[in-house]
């Protein structure tokens, strides 16, 4: 979301989900949308169908590209450079909206000169997608009245991923694709809140909304609404992979975590293992005895979604309410209730609260872009942030007239290889991710008979061509590795995945993808580059 | 608004004589629609008629989980056939159910292209002529496309299929405690899109119980038009047995009964 | 007869479909997708149409748990608070605030955020707070 917040001002799906399906075309990058958000996907299927053109980036074969005008499959990790070719492209076939980037942005020259050094024949050189295709997507792109980007992990996932994501901001103000309905730049994220976990502050910089631990005026705000006697930390703190590691040097020797499970979904799972096993105290709160929770000291018992009320945040802004159906099972409690008692047993003020809409109330007067929202309003209308005042609708697509920031960005970027290049010991690149019938550690999902029967077991699928030249049947157990671990995993011959690059689901613990994955970092959102690392793939046995 | 509240007057005539545990119908709380159980007169101020939800899926559970109670259900023409083609397979029992049947307007009756769009007995509104087979989608499709054509656009459809499985969830009378789409020989598993054999197995195991409610259209998140599909096989039922569907508890289908007493006309 | 149908939105994906969950004597059962919703519009896919299930699985956790020398043993609410408690406040003022770090949840509530966020702060004193967002 850094890359959004330098360009816009303000990092989160800029439209709403229900426009996507009258965008004039649709370039979908890095997401594999309808299986990892279905109803997401379905609206860009149903645009199809209404005859808007769909391009479709992936290096995968996933199900959408099938419907796709166009779909290109660029080498892993090459982003950057095609969207630069793409804006290149766009500027000297003057498709750029002359009028939006005088009137609406700042620093076009600087990216003007930026991606000419990206001329069709050197993005071809480095993707490995064709000329002749750039320009078609490039065509499709900027002379549709309504073009919407929409991207996933696919992005983000990289070491060069903040900048993946200010290239797409700048192709979309480019042709003045944001701030105008059924267009906009378009993240989806991935769990149930996790835009709310990120709106609420449970992030190390800031504090609700997005206001920074590092502003005086912010912390005063809420020194006083909280009535607390001390300051509050002015420092920002460790992100989730660096906490890891200051855990594993001893930096950190206490942890309270709650319903996440690290130790499969960070990567390199054997150093976030040895990490969580240094610290001194470990409290995991969580409603299964995940992988994560086997090492704490302390398993509190919280509830599952439908044990409790309270609220979440769609990808698309939109706060719901969750409501409560069923008591929590046996003596387990709702987690809000759990963090107030650690809080007053600490001797913590200001954590009795009769409900979550008292703590809600609360989280609204000091958070500017839900000011305007109550569960009162929530019973009856439909909010999506900002929403500032008791009279304000919410917004559907964001920076209508002008930027969060004022004007819009642009911000010149360049392609990096990636941390890791295949090499003769680790010859193939893999890239991880979710499927259709699992979602993230596996901790529901695996434990939902539904989805279980569907898919069991991991796999790992291996283009049939590199299957040949190993010599790995369909179905057989075969070893993957890389310089931080191996597993041993199906091989699913498919020519989803190109020649050169395996993908391994991260939902399964007993053949962690994470065991593999890198933990070098975006050096600006500290995202770990779990879409492209080395790997070996070999036989167990050989016969 | 005038039919909704002569549902509620006869919903509270019910519930006040106390014949019923409860009365099933829609209730609109929060901006948002869904089925409600009124089991007194006091909420009744939140039951609407729309939008529309197949009830008898959730008669038949409240049914099951309360042997020795009534059921009142307001009903429409293909909540009605439904409960018809779930008793003629022993999932409810009518006698324990009390139906406020409500006709459907005629806009309704073409959105659903809908051949009975009225219950037996009508209790509030007025029954409006029902769409012939002739003047559907369904067969336009037929005749003005050929085999080739419609193969195309048919595995085009099918090939949008993300296996939510919610067709066969929403269907009335998809009743098996074993389904055939969850068994590995005949569907693979974990295959997004499912092998055409999960479309066309669905087709078959409806074909002569298909109320055509459209709850499976409505419930598709990738707009596949099953209800033309299962249109198709029904009109076939009508053609090849003289078979109607969800009419009469005791016209039992000819697909389940022997040759010798239900002879095969017109092969 | 006991049936209510409660409006909540789906667990799983960001997209915040909407769903009824029904309650027939007392059980939970399959999920119904809420038709007047405008993000799923009637419409889940299978995680959705399975969110009830992992509910009632027997590897719930019902009581609160402490590790000793011969793995985790059940205790009380008072007891497993008291060490927690204890436990990071000795760590705190041992080696100061940034010794703790604090994980919030993509799958929990924004209150439920806002807390915990606030604990860390407010009573810990620390910025250590992040989560699953860059997973």
């Amino acid at each position: 979301m850094a890359g959004l917040a330098t360009a816009f001002g303000s990092g989160a799906m800029t439209n709403s989900i229900p426009e996507i399906e009258d965008a004039e075309c649709i370039l979908v990058t890095g997401s594999n949308t309808t299986e990892n958000h279905p109803m997401i996907g379905s609206r860009i299927l149903r645009a199809k169908e209404k005859g808007k053109k769909l391009i479709v980036v992936e290096p995968r074969r996933i199900h959408l590209a099938q419907f796709a005008d166009i779909h290109a499959r660029p080498r892993l990790g090459t982003d950057l450079a095609w969207i630069n070719g793409l804006i290149n492209i766009i500027f000297a076939e003057g498709w750029e909206d002359a009028e939006y980037i005088a009137a609406r942005t700042e620093g076009v020259e600087r990216l003007r000169e930026k991606v000419a050094e990206y001329p069709p024949e050197r993005v071809e050189a480095i993707t490995g997608i064709d000329r002749e295709m750039l320009h078609e997507m490039a065509r499709l792109y900027a002379t549709a009245d309504r073009a919407a980007i929409v991207y996933a992990m696919g992005i983000t996932q990289h070491t060069g991923g903040t900048d993946n994501v200010l290239a797409l901001a700048n192709l979309a103000m480019v042709t003045g694709n944001v701030g105008k309905r059924s267009a906009g730049v378009n993240p989806l994220r991935g769990q149930n809140n996790v835009q709310g976990a990120c709106d609420m502050g449970g992030l190390p910089n800031v504090l609700t909304g997005y206001q920074s631990v590092t502003d005086p005026a912010v912390r005063k705000k809420f020194e006083q609404a909280w009535g607390l006697r001390s300051g509050l930390p002015a420092k920002p703190g460790l992100t989730v992979v660096e906490m890891a590691n200051a855990a594993a040097e001893g930096a950190i020797k206490g942890m309270y975590v709650m319903a996440e499970n690290p130790i499969l979904s960070d990567p390199d799972a054997n150093h976030t293992r040895e990490a969580l096993e240094n610290l001194e105290f470990l409290v995991v709160q969580d409603i299964f005895l995940t992988e994560t929770a086997q090492l704490a000291d302390v398993v509190l018992p919280g509830s599952s979604f439908v044990e409790r009320d309270g609220t979440v945040t769609s990808t698309d802004r939109s706060v719901q309410r969750m409501r409560k159906v069923i008591d929590p099972p046996g003596e387990a409690r709702a987690d809000w209730e759990i963090i107030c008692e650690i809080a007053r047993r600490c001797g913590g003020q200001g954590f009795r609260y009769a409900s979550p809409g008292d703590v809600f109330a609360e989280m609204a007067r000091l958070t500017p872009i839900y000011g305007g929202m109550s569960y009162e309003r929530l019973e009856n209308e439909w909010l999506r942030w900002p929403c500032r005042s008791a009279d304000d609708p919410g917004t559907e697509f964001m920076h209508k007239d002008r930027f969060s920031r004022g004007k819009g960005v642009f911000t010149p970027v360049d392609y990096r290889e990636p941390a890791e290049e295949p090499d003769e010991a680790y010859p193939f690149m893999l890239t991880t991710g979710r499927i259709m019938f699992h979602y993230h550690t596996g901790a529901q999902t695996r434990r939902s008979p539904s989805l279980e029967r569907e898919v069991s077991e991991n796999y790992v699928e291996l283009n049939p061509q590199d299957a040949h030249g190993l010599g790995v049947h369909p179905g057989e157990l075969i070893a993957v590795a890389s310089r931080r671990g191996s597993i041993q995993v199906k091989a699913a011959l498919t020519p989803t995945v190109p020649k050169g690059v395996v993908f391994i689901p991260f939902h399964f613990a007993e053949s962690a993808a994470n065991a593999l994955t890198n933990r070098a970092l975006d050096p600006v959102s500290k995202i770990p580059e779990f879409k492209v690392c080395a790997v070996s793939v070999a036989r167990l046995v050989t016969l | 608004m005038k039919v909704s509240k002569e549902v509620r007057d006869i919903a509270e005539e019910i519930l006040r004589q106390g014949q019923v545990g409860g009365v099933l119908g829609l209730s609109s709380e929060h901006g948002h629609v869904g089925p409600h159980l009124f089991s007194s007169t006091d909420d009744l101020g939140t039951l609407v008629l729309e939008p529309r939800y197949m009830l008898a899926k959730v008669c038949r559970m409240i049914l099951a989980d309360f042997p020795g109670e009534r059921l009142g259900v307001v009903a429409r023409g293909c909540d009605e056939r439904a409960l018809i083609e779930m008793a003629k397979l022993g999932q409810v029992d009518l006698s324990r159910l009390d139906l406020i049947g409500v006709a459907c307007s005629e806009a309704q009756a073409r959105e659903c292209a809908c051949p009975h769009p009225y219950p037996r007995r009508i209790d509030v509104g007025e029954p409006v002529q029902g769409v012939a087979f002739a003047d559907t989608e369904c067969a336009q499709q037929a005749s003005e496309q050929d085999l080739v054509a419609r193969q195309a656009f048919w595995t085009h459809a099918f090939s949008r299929c993300i296996k939510c499985y919610g067709c066969r969830n929403v269907c009335p009378v998809c009743i098996c405690a074993e389904c055939s789409l969850e068994d590995a020989s005949w569907v693979a598993r974990g295959k997004i899109s499912p092998e055409i054999s999960f479309h066309l197995i669905r087709a078959f195991h409806v074909a002569d119980k298909c109320v055509g409610c459209g709850a499976c259209d409505a419930a598709c998140p990738v707009d596949i038009p099953l209800t033309r599909l299962y249109a198709q096989m029904r009109e076939k039922m009508k053609e090849m047995f003289g078979y109607e569907i969800g009419l009469d508890v005791t016209n039992k289908s000819p697909l389940t009964t022997t040759l010798e007493e239900a002879p095969l006309h017109g092969l | 007869m006991d049936y209510r149908t409660v409006l909540t939105t789906c667990p799983y994906c960001g997209s915040g479909c909407g769903m009824y969950l029904p309650v027939l004597n007392g059980k939970l059962g399959e999920p119904i997708p809420a038709k007047t919703h405008p993000l799923s519009q009637g419409r889940l896919c299978i995680k959705g149409w399975s969110a009830h299930e992992h509910v009632a699985s027997h590897d719930r956790l019902t009581k609160p748990l402490v590790k000793t020398g011969s793995g985790f043993k059940e205790t009380t609410w008072d007891e497993a608070l008291d060490l927690v408690v204890t436990r990071l406040l000795e760590l705190r003022d041992r080696h100061g605030p940034d010794s703790l770090a604090f994980l919030v949840s993509a799958k929990c509530t924004n209150e439920e955020n806002y807390l915990q966020q606030k604990l860390a702060r407010a009573v810990f004193g620390t910025n250590n707070v992040d989560h699953c967002a860059r997973l």
